[in-house]
């Protein structure tokens, strides 16, 4: 009985959190893009020669731009509650509608590099970790520091110019349809989103890893005549999972918000893009809902992490408990 | 080759990206390659005709149209796609003039204050409907809703009403010249009134039906993703020879790599730089047309500028061909009007003839002799020792004219001084008098949607929201409102002269180039327009193979 009591409280505790989170979020948000420099209804009114005083404050009442930031915000958040998100200034369709259409490509982007990242970056933090102090080690190192400090765009553009342009291997622009050809399509956006991600989770990987070979256990079962293998498998690499699977967690949330380059780069039109272009055009209903989204996912994944750390590490989930 | 030629594009790229994410950075030419000639640019308003069919075309766009409903949002996107789905009571052909179409004559009473339009009676929409007046009638009053982004262009009309089966009358408060030219763009699309109110409001939203009678029909829009249009069997003119087109849109690299790479067939490039990236590919061919657009200086009300004889100086000492080639890979050229050539939509020859006489005050590259009298006009004012405070954002094009801008003012011995913004404060600048207040100069662009001159010399009206220099000369306003009400061509074109001329010498704007329109395409396709009418006109339904075979 309490023990369900127990979970039922730290759900409720974390369903609580994440709404107080989201509506605090959410205020910031609509403060931030308000005061954005730029005038939403510049964008509305339809082109220079229509920027008269009359049209401006026409555009303004239409919109409501024309109310205070709490008026604006209490309304936006009125029709939040009753599920509807409304309608993009910019596109006038509805925001669930645009959000539905590009969402999938966004997260199929997200989700090609992380497996990218996660299975190339942890297998060369292993390799550097176990063959430490080696030349293997010092490539790996050397590889991933190079790789780190290049940014994703140029990153984006070099592999564009080479597989696409050059070679023609890859297309250069779209999302494709279709199981393959989207693998097809997203093969360089997600390499070229995985790249940086790659080196950070590596080198994560590697000092955990180091770190756990350090300990007194590992020392205490290399002595008793335990195999190397086992050692590194149950011992250093299970200890030091921990580290290694939030920092996994982190990265692939924060590349839940920062695809928009790479996106502009592969003429992708992903949530990214989508968000950039309302900041920029001050389409608040459609930055606040991309936005909000970004924020439940970067807490989804984090809690999701928190979630399995006790499953990984006997020692944190006694740590919960007491 | 290649790979200098790849290491160009990559620059570019990198550095459009940079702008794509709010950074400084611009989209720039290649380097490597020498700039197209800016004054030798030979602007043609239509490709070589198209002989043979074609299943699809892939066609790029700068951006996914906001909307489909070009009442509600127009955005050149929405009408690269929907002038060939829709269509308009007048139509603005590729030369620039303006020609009935869905209204087969149009009639004005002799003192212009009534205008009879007779309607074609064998239009169909693509639900297969026939068009009526009573379409007609509600199509228009839909557009001159106060709401609705055409409705300026309605500001004359006191009523419009059905006098006949296929006839519709519209009364004017004061005669209109260009009323007829705005039937040819957005105020002028006939919409199907019962499949536009079937919609609701979702009209023009993505999976909603075209209401349009045009050569193509809309059938996909995936948001997100692509457009596609298909050519309408039961059309009720001429069959397209391209059977469909699927529009997909990328900006900067990605638009210059789709091209290049024949992922795309073509596209119409709304900033010269991307077309100067693909200048010398050979599988692309690149074609210029006259347009409205045109770069240009315009001065506030707040320093020297509001001296004319500066103003003056400072035109006579600009290096308009440097800024093209520099700042524009040469594909913009040294204008001496505000307004681009593609204005001109009827008595052409006295317009160009006009033009010339204006050349001797805006020179492509200043000579001694222009920048003697420069000096002697800035001696003249009394030389203001202030800085001349130039607006600008960090594009290249921008950058670039206004530092040349920086250096004619020092020649001529004046001091210049660069104020940039982010591109988002930009349009500030013409929306709002407070963002300009510590302004001397915008380094600005300006185009027309009505192709006629007039319809941009209002804005030196002393009444104008964009004559910010405070320019008032009584006959000039006299001689707008006259040219505005009189429909005989040949009279308002010598009015429309004489009105530039004033314009010009006041120097309320500063004028530095005309943007022509690029049409970047497929070297085996040819056909659809090179000029502005693209937004108006359906070129996709001359689209189509060079030879058959």
């Amino acid at each position: 009985m309490t023990t369900v009591h127990a979970i039922a409280g730290r759900i409720s505790r974390r369903v609580a959190g994440l709404l107080a989170t989201l509506f605090a979020a959410s205020f910031v948000i609509f403060a931030a893009v308000y005061a954005a420099p730029g005038d939403p209804a510049v964008f509305l009114a339809g082109g220079r020669d229509k920027l008269t005083p009359e049209r401006l404050a026409q555009v303004r009442a239409q919109y409501h731009l024309d109310e205070p930031l709490v008026v604006q915000y209490g309304r936006w958040l009125w029709d939040c509650v009753h599920f509807d998100l409304g309608r993009s200034f910019k596109y006038s369709d509805q925001v669930a509608d645009l959000i539905t259409a590009r969402l999938p490509t966004t997260l199929q982007l997200v989700a090609y590099a992380s497996v990218l990242f996660v299975v190339l970056g942890v297998g060369a933090g292993i390799l550097a970790a176990v063959k430490r102090s080696t030349w293997v080690d010092s490539a790996v190192v050397g590889g991933t520091t190079l790789a780190a400090s290049v940014p994703s765009f140029v990153a984006a553009i070099a592999l564009v110019s080479l597989f696409g342009v050059q070679l023609g291997w890859f297309p250069v622009t779209g999302a494709g349809d279709g199981a393959m050809d989207t693998l097809h399509h997203l093969t360089l956006p997600a390499c070229s989103l995985a790249l940086g991600a790659l080196a950070v989770i590596s080198r994560v990987t590697r000092q955990a890893m180091a770190d756990a070979a350090a300990s007194d256990h590992v020392e205490a079962a290399r002595a008793s005549g335990v195999p190397e293998r086992d050692i590194v498998r149950r011992h250093v690499l299970r200890n030091a999972l921990g580290p290694i699977v939030t920092m996994c967690g982190l990265v692939m949330a924060g590349m839940l918000a920062g695809t928009v380059v790479v996106e502009t780069a592969f003429g992708i039109s992903g949530i990214g893009s989508l968000l950039v272009g309302a900041i920029n055009t001050h389409d608040f209903p459609v930055a606040q809902a991309v936005l909000l989204l970004m924020v439940t996912g970067y807490i989804v994944v984090t809690t999701l992490v928190d979630l399995v750390h006790p499953l990984l590490d006997p020692r944190v989930k006694e740590a919960t408990a007491r | 080759m290649t790979t200098t030629r790849t290491a160009a594009v990559a620059w570019l790229a990198a550095l459009a990206l940079l702008t794509a994410t709010g950074c400084s950075g611009a989209d720039r030419p290649a380097g490597d390659r020498a700039p197209a000639d800016a004054a030798k640019l030979d602007l043609t308003a239509t490709t070589p005709a198209a002989e043979d069919a074609l299943a699809k075309a892939n066609w790029l766009l700068e951006d996914e149209p906001d909307s489909l409903d070009l009442d509600a949002q127009g955005t050149s996107a929405g009408r690269i796609v929907l002038t060939n789905v829709c269509e308009r009571l007048y139509q603005l052909q590729p030369d620039m003039s303006t020609k009935p179409h869905l209204a087969e004559k149009g009639q004005a009473s002799a003192d212009g204050k009534t205008l009879t339009l007779g309607l074609r009676d064998d239009v169909t929409f693509h639900d297969g409907s026939k068009m009526t007046a009573d379409d007609v009638l509600w199509s228009l009053k839909r557009h001159a809703d106060p709401d609705m982004e055409q409705a300026d262009e309605f500001e004359n009309v006191a009523a419009m009403e059905k006098t006949g089966e296929h006839e519709i009358t519209v009364r004017f408060k004061e005669p209109d010249a260009l009323f007829l030219k705005a039937l040819a763009g957005d105020a002028g699309i006939v919409w199907n009134k019962a499949r536009v109110r079937e919609s609701g409001k979702e009209f023009g939203t993505p999976g909603q039906p075209d209401a349009c009678s045009g050569p193509y029909e809309l059938t996909r829009w995936d948001s997100g993703d692509s457009i596609t249009i298909r050519a309408h069997d039961a059309y009720w003119g001429e069959q397209p020879l391209t059977r469909e087109v699927v529009f997909k849109w990328a900006t900067d690299s990605a638009l210059v790599n789709a091209l290049k790479t024949g992922a795309a067939d073509g596209a119409y490039a709304e900033s010269p730089n991307t077309a100067a990236a693909l200048r010398g590919d050979k599988g692309l061919s690149q074609y210029y047309g006259p347009s409205t657009a045109s770069l240009v200086l315009i001065p506030t009300a707040r320093g020297g500028m509001q001296d004319d004889r500066i103003r003056h100086a400072l035109s006579l000492a600009l290096d308009r061909k440097g800024i093209a080639e520099s700042g524009f890979g040469g594909l913009v050229q040294p204008w001496a009007s505000p307004v681009g050539s593609g204005a001109w939509g009827y008595e052409k020859d006295t317009f160009a003839a006009a033009q010339k006489k204006l050349a001797a005050g805006a020179p492509a590259s200043p000579d001694a002799d222009d920048l003697a009298e420069a000096k002697r006009l800035v001696k003249e004012s009394g030389a203001p020792t202030e800085p001349v405070v130039i607006g600008t954002d960090a594009s290249q094009g921008r950058t670039v004219t206004a530092n040349a801008v920086r250096a004619a003012l020092q020649r001529i011995g004046l001091k210049g001084e660069i104020k940039t913004v982010p591109t988002a404060q930009f349009e500030e600048f013409y929306s709002d008098e407070q963002a300009r207040g510590d302004i001397d100069l915008l380094v600005g662009d300006w185009y027309i949607s009505k192709a006629d001159p007039v319809g941009f010399y209002d804005n030196g009206l002393s009444t104008s929201p964009n004559n910010w220099v405070g320019f008032k000369d009584a006959a000039y306003d006299r001689l707008v409102k006259k040219a505005l009400g009189t429909l005989d061509d040949t009279e308002r074109a010598g009015l429309a002269t004489d009105i530039q001329q004033r314009f010009v010498e006041a120097a309320v704007w500063i004028p530095v180039a005309q943007v022509p329109t690029i049409l970047v395409l497929d070297s085996e396709l040819t056909g659809p327009t090179s000029s502005q009418a693209y937004l108006y006109y359906p070129w996709a339904a001359g689209l189509g193979k060079k030879k058959a075979g």
